[in-house]
């Protein structure tokens, strides 16, 4: 694309305006993106030199930032899936009374709902594909690869929305380093991106690749 | 956008490799002040209401969102697993300020906001958006927008 007028910004990648929870700066982009609709000299790119407040991952705050609950799964069998289904349910009952005070938190605002699956009911179909790998897609209108990843999804959105009910700032990779090492759920998700590389379907291949771990998180495989 | 410099090389590498048709620069149309616009926004965050359809991989769509939505009702379908999610998990404004932007509305730094705004998913291959976009183009005309804020994540 070459449009008439850009703004560069240098945040983290997933954040164009900034950080969360700062409107004053977030509104200083705004308004320097906006502003730009007054030049008539382009095309033209600006740059936004400033960075967000607290963007030092040392920060204190950030650094203290623990889970609520620990799982423990150090000593879990992963391999036996009836138990791996009923341990991540008992992960998960462990962490709704999280989830319910996080949505307080957000003011009503839940981040689930891709599927209109519980997480209990998402843990049985991905277990149900890790069981049997040429199961028919669960939702009617998309293939199993989608399927798969929009309840992976939510089953993420669940875990991350629990964990997000006690801390003021988080950062993506002390979620992701949560949720990949210290929880069932990551294992799982590890789980089907190495069942759908070793598919027979192409697009399981293309989505065990690039869907279920961020390329960040590929050192907890 | 992050600098190149401070991506993780397998994105950059997608990013800087992937085939994108040539595009000629757009020159600038001259228009009021800003405090005379009417601004609508704009997202490849891969937004949804809650209702919605989810976003399909590789094809070119998009969903609209009425300003008059709950925000709170909103989800992001996007396909990528390699952006930072917290941030708008924490705070819609991170890729999608509507709050800031009724502020520049009531201080009277924009004129108006859009009876809609638009969000895509941007990992969609860039000409299978070529139709969808003229025709998007054609709404934001028809609701006398004259400032769209293309907010990429």
């Amino acid at each position: 694309m070459r449009p008439p007028r850009a703004l560069y910004v240098p945040f983290e990648l997933g954040r164009p305006f900034g950080a969360p929870n700062e409107p004053e700066f977030q509104r200083r982009v705004l308004i320097d993106a906006l502003k730009l609709l007054e030049r008539s000299d382009g095309p033209l790119i600006e740059d936004f030199n400033e960075m967000p407040p607290n963007n030092n991952a040392s920060n204190d705050e950030i650094d203290k930032w623990i889970c609520p609950v620990n799982f423990n799964i150090a000593a879990k069998d992963i391999s036996d899936i009836e138990a791996l289904a009923i341990d991540l349910k008992q992960e998960i009952a462990l962490l709704h009374p999280w989830y319910r005070e996080s949505i307080k938190k957000f003011n009503g605002r839940r981040l689930d709902g891709l599927t209109d699956f519980s997480p209990e009911e998402i843990v049985d179909l991905l277990v149900g594909f890790l069981k049997n790998p040429l199961i028919e897609s669960f939702l009617a209108d998309k293939p199993i690869g989608r399927a798969l990843k929009l309840a992976a999804d939510d089953l993420k959105h669940f875990y991350f929305q629990s964990a997000m009910a006690r801390p003021k700032n988080i950062s993506d990779g002390q979620l992701g380093d949560w949720f990949y090492e210290k929880t069932l759920a990551g294992r799982l998700l590890i789980q089907l991106r190495f069942l759908c590389l070793e598919h027979e379907s192409e697009e399981l291949n293309l989505i065990g690749r690039t869907h279920f771990v961020p390329n960040a998180m590929l050192k907890h495989i | 956008m992050v600098y190149f410099s401070d991506m993780p090389e397998p994105q950059r590498n997608m990013i800087v490799n992937q085939e994108l048709p040539k595009y000629d620069d757009t020159a600038c149309a001259e228009g009021p002040a800003l405090a005379q616009r009417k601004i609508s926004l704009i997202t490849t965050a891969g937004l949804q209401r809650r209702n919605d359809r989810t976003f399909t991989p590789g094809v070119g769509e998009y969903r609209i969102i009425p300003n008059d939505t709950d925000m709170n009702d909103l989800l992001m379908s996007h396909v990528s697993t390699n952006f930072d999610r917290t941030g708008f998990q924490q705070d819609l404004n991170v890729v999608f300020p509507i709050d800031r932007l009724r502020e520049l509305q009531v201080a009277g730094e924009i004129q108006e906001i859009a009876s809609y705004h638009y969000a895509f998913m941007g990992a969609t291959p860039p000409m299978a958006q070529e139709a969808v976009s003229k025709d998007l183009s054609g709404l934001l005309k028809d609701d006398n927008v004259n400032g769209v804020l293309l907010a990429g994540v």
